[in-house]
């Protein structure tokens, strides 16, 4: 499993939100993995389950099981740590 | 997953039958060249300014100008229109971007200033303030909106244009949200010019819209260059609509939007279905505990605007969509100012808009849908 990011933008500012795009679909695995970096909400009741974690600094990653991607949304000050944390976890899980 | 969409005052979808159908049969003959070669009557340009003119009462075609969409009707409007220093015009805080920021850049020149009157918590603006204004300020120009794309409510633009008319103003409506789902005459409303886009209500293909200028009306042109006639001149030939169009037009596209004008003339009611379904779904939003949602009284166009307590507006877009396949729109819709007056500042509004296609199964789909989010 690898993947790519780009920033994405929004109406605002845009410039802390990243995609990340996997070459295959993130499965409930992946999403309970990833939430050890803060907490996980997972609403596994919507007809697409949709899991949110927020980190300890606020950062937010969100995304749909069975999709490619997902979004992180940094906060200002977490941007260069909490993008390096996340890209810490995805290289132990892929 | 079956995906719903609610995302019609962005660009409509789908098209109005056959629409699709032109713009490939366009693409696959060879190509016609409005005032180079090929003959009148496969001129799909021209089709649109027959029709586009007969739709707001107008008798000289020759005054729809044919542009890329609404934002650059508007720039047309805004930078051809001869402004002295010092000018005033007055707007008001439902505008779209393709009105604020083209009068912020030439207030930054020098050329004018913006007056912008407030609205009330539905998106109309406030008359008592309008009048105060005008009176007080006697613009140049007064640029109206007339239908918000944040709430759908229909500005009630003739008294207001009337009333700036009769102190001297030139009036330009903004039609992007309401041309082709509210009927109405340029004559109707008072309006000197009228912008429009052809990728939402008229149901036409995205690279389409235009903008009718009426005869007391002398806009300079803002893109200059060749046009097929009068290639002699090293200047822009004086004749409308020639004068404000210049280089080789998306023909595809306007084949397309000729296609659609003709399926909206036979079918003239066709968002009364959509304005039920609005109110249907207004009704079905209200019972949500949970969710706040802009109220707009009639007339108004198929939109509406929500906040959610549980989710951010962006983050409910984005579960609406992803997870239960709703395609619909969040954040400020380009309107910065509105949400103010909204109680919607700073993040916006989660936006569903309909099309006359949406379905009673489709907004029941919906409904359930945010009853699962806010549980």
């Amino acid at each position: 499993m690898n993947y790519t990011t780009k920033k994405v933008e929004d109406c605002f500012d845009g410039s802390r939100i990243f995609e990340y795009d996997f070459d295959s679909a993130i499965d409930s695995d992946f999403i309970r993995n990833l939430g050890t970096l803060g907490k996980l909400e997972y609403f596994k009741d919507f007809p697409r389950p949709f899991f949110r974690i927020i980190t300890k600094r606020g950062s937010q990653f969100k995304g749909v099981e069975g999709e490619k991607t997902f979004k992180a949304i940094f906060t200002r000050s977490d941007l260069e740590k909490g993008k390096e944390d996340l890209e810490n976890k995805l290289k132990s899980l892929i | 997953m079956k995906k719903i969409y609610f995302n019609n005052a962005a660009t409509s979808y789908p098209k109005a039958p056959g629409v699709a159908e032109k713009v490939r049969e366009s693409l696959s003959c060879i190509p016609f060249h409005p005032g180079r070669s090929g003959s009148k009557a496969d001129d799909p340009m021209d089709r649109c300014r027959v029709l586009l003119a007969e739709m707001l009462g107008i008798d000289d075609k020759n005054r729809i100008i044919l542009t890329v969409n609404s934002t650059y009707a508007l720039n047309f409007a805004l930078f051809g229109f001869p402004f002295r220093k010092n000018d005033t015009v007055i707007t008001s805080a439902a505008e779209h971007n393709s009105v604020l920021r083209p009068l912020h850049h030439l207030m930054r020149s020098g050329d004018l200033h913006p007056e912008i009157i407030p609205v009330d918590s539905g998106g109309r603006i406030i008359p008592s303030e309008y009048f105060k204004k005008l009176e007080l300020l006697k613009p140049r120009m007064v640029v109206l909106n007339h239908a918000s794309n944040v709430t759908g409510a229909v500005a009630d633009v003739k008294p207001l244009f009337k009333a700036a008319k009769d102190l001297g103003a030139v009036t330009l409506l903004d039609a992007s949200q309401s041309m082709g789902s509210i009927s109405f005459t340029a004559e109707s409303l008072y309006a000197d010019m009228v912008a429009f886009t052809g990728h939402k209500s008229l149901l036409g293909p995205p690279g389409t819209g235009g903008i009718y200028v009426s005869k007391n009306v002398e806009l300079e042109p803002v893109i200059v260059g060749g046009t097929g006639i009068r290639s002699d001149l090293l200047y822009q030939p004086e004749d409308m609509p020639t004068r404000l169009e210049a280089g080789t037009p998306s023909l595809p596209a306007f084949s397309g939007l000729a296609e659609a004008l003709e399926w909206k003339k036979k079918n003239r009611e066709d968002y009364s279905g959509a304005d039920v379904l609005i109110k249907k779904l207004e009704e079905g939003i209200q019972d949500i505990a949970g969710i706040n949602s802009i109220k707009s009284e009639s007339p108004r166009t198929p939109v509406i605007s929500f906040t959610l307590k549980k989710w951010s507006v962006e983050e409910a877009a984005y579960i609406l969509q992803e997870s239960f396949g709703i395609i619909c729109r969040s954040g400020l819709h380009c309107a910065p100012l509105i949400h103010k007056y909204l109680g919607t500042a700073p993040h916006g509004t989660v936006r569903f808009s309909l099309s006359p296609f949406s379905t009673e199964v489709e907004v029941a789909y919906a409904l359930e849908a945010l009853r699962k989010l806010t549980v």
